[in-house]
């Protein structure tokens, strides 16, 4: 254990964020939001996939639409390959809709980021924390430690629920087209970046705030680049393959790293104990 | 244990504190009195380390505060802050227990029992600190300044909003805590709280106005009064030179056939020198 004002100590991070944690799950107004986000991203592609086809009495094959979006997608993406039939049409969806997934780690994180700094400027809380030896850096690491696990886990469980769901209803073998690289990289790497740039952005935004909602608000703007690419790619203007992903992946990476000089100027203690009120 | 020397504190063009030179031994009450916007809580937390001064210099249980010390100055006080600022949704035990990890106590567990035990308050570890009275809430963030067994304690107005009970058990405690050879640093408004605790009061106003023990401050600022009362209630005042001079006010007023009750000489209040000195200031 590092001893007090011994540089950096996880140990002190690790118990901020423990303390967070506890903190969180006693609260619902920060945590029923984001397991929500969960079965909202979730339900559109069960909802195009199993439920409408359900409904109307038609595969996914039979409905013209799809399955010509379908058949004039399979040469540019790798994953639809050698499929055909509803296999071919439930991956294509599964990889347009995979994407809506992103929104879980975004709004969790916002979510859940807002609560541990606003809600320690709401109790009062920052300066006896302040009077520690916890230095501001640790203080950033551990306010984005505990949101970033757990909105990090809410989005796995997402994804995890999303493939499992589409097996066990689509076409036998579809695992093999679905569980590829793309969808390793995409929540994987682009995933916990963007969480990440998503809690950066929220910290900064409550700093500057003392209502949970207008930060989310505000930080609710950073779903406008998903849904874009989103709705983008559903039209056929683009596809997110593998490269996308590693460019996008790229861009997080230097607008964490921008994010990060922000955040470390916002965190100044005496920026805190004077200016945050 | 506290040596703070032309301390000046500036925040952008706004001077919060200049030129305050005090200090708190070990075993000593120091009290800060000041008007609202005095710079007490600036003080405060230059003393805690919390802040660095822009200019002067600051010693705290032997520690130098620089940048690089601040930390290390830290872990050495302890901090209550005005408002208590629990972490409401957590039981008193959880509140406690994060503060001795951040604060790097060997053992926890045990310190968060002695801390509780020290404001009894052990038998109420499990509850939900939101739940808590405002006086026992307080208490709660006096066992967490004490978690560490700091050598220092900076206590930012510890009774304001508390009733009469929970003030005096407050009082009490900062009392004992003097007892164990703590150097302590209260900040408050109640001047007869100020007094009952201080060996020695600063007043404040940016500026220290005044640093002295209690009967000093008063005898320094005494006013040359004298206070006569006469038969059927009437009150004179007479301003006076020094004391020799009463004998002769008294002789005469004889000799002009009054009768004479009471020769009061005047005793000044602390809250009449507080008066005159934040007064002439402002």
């Amino acid at each position: 254990m590092t001893g007090p004002g011994q540089g950096f100590s996880w140990h002190r991070v690790v118990s901020l964020a423990r303390k967070d944690a506890r903190e969180l799950m006693r609260n619902p107004g920060a945590v029923v939001p984001a397991v929500l986000m969960v079965f909202a991203s979730l339900f559109p592609l069960f909802l195009v996939i199993f439920i409408v086809p359900m409904m109307v009495g038609r595969t996914l094959e039979q409905s013209g639409e799809f399955a010509a979006e379908a058949a004039n997608a399979a040469a540019r993406i790798p994953e639809l390959a050698g499929l055909s039939g509803n296999a071919l049409v439930e991956t294509f969806l599964f990889h347009q809709f995979s994407l809506l997934l992103l929104l879980v780690p975004i709004v969790s994180a916002t979510a859940l980021a807002t609560h541990a700094v606003i809600g320690e400027k709401q109790s009062k809380s920052l300066e006896p924390l302040l009077a520690t030896p916890l230095s501001t850096i640790e203080l950033l690491a551990a306010k984005t430690l505990t949101p970033f696990l757990f909105a990090l886990t809410l989005s796995w469980i997402a994804v995890v629920l999303e493939v499992a769901g589409v097996i066990a209803i689509g076409e036998p073998g579809l695992w093999r087209s679905i569980v590829t690289p793309r969808l390793l990289l995409l929540f994987g790497v682009l995933g916990p970046l963007v969480e990440l740039a998503s809690l950066q952005v929220s910290v900064i935004v409550s700093s500057r705030t003392n209502d949970p909602r207008s930060a989310q608000q505000l930080t609710a703007l950073l779903i406008l680049p998903v849904t874009i690419i989103f709705v983008a790619q559903l039209m056929g203007l683009m596809i997110v393959g593998t490269q996308a992903i590693l460019l996008g992946a790229l861009s997080c990476l230097v607008l964490n790293l921008v994010l990060l000089a922000v955040g470390v100027r916002v965190f100044q203690r005496e920026t805190i104990l004077t200016r945050w009120r | 244990m506290v040596i703070a020397e032309h301390l000046t504190r500036a925040f952008d063009e706004r001077v919060a504190v200049r030129d305050v030179s005090l200090s708190v031994r070990a075993g000593e009450i120091v009290t800060l009195l000041g008007p609202n916007g005095a710079g007490k809580t600036t003080t405060m937390r230059l003393l805690a380390g919390l802040i660095l001064p822009t200019a002067g210099r600051v010693s705290i249980a032997g520690i130098e505060l620089t940048g690089a010390t601040a930390a290390r100055a830290r872990g050495s006080v302890g901090l209550l802050t005005e408002a208590p600022g629990l972490w409401e949704r957590l039981t008193v035990d959880l509140n406690l227990l994060t503060h001795a990890r951040l604060q790097g106590v060997a053992d926890p567990s045990a310190a968060v029992d002695e801390a509780l035990r020290h404001v009894e308050l052990l038998d109420r570890k499990h509850e939900i600190a939101g739940k808590l009275s405002k006086g026992l809430k307080q208490r709660v963030a006096i066992a967490r300044a004490l978690i560490h067994q700091p050598r220092v304690l900076l206590l930012d107005e510890p009774t304001s909003g508390l009733d009469p009970a929970s003030a005096r058990h407050v009082r009490d405690l900062i009392l004992g805590l003097r007892s164990q050879g703590r150097a302590i640093l209260v900040s408050t408004h109640n001047l007869g709280e100020a007094e009952q605790l201080a060996d020695r009061i600063a007043v404040l106003n940016t500026a220290l106005l005044a640093f002295d023990v209690p009967a000093v401050l008063r005898q320094a600022r005494a006013g040359k009064r004298v206070v006569i009362e006469l038969e059927g209630g009437e009150q004179r005042a007479f301003e006076i030179g020094d004391v020799s001079t009463i004998p002769d006010i008294v002789a005469r007023l004889a000799g002009e056939g009054v009768r004479i009750v009471r020769v009061t000489p005047d005793e000044r209040s602390l809250e009449d020198v507080y008066l005159d000195l934040v007064g002439g200031e402002q």
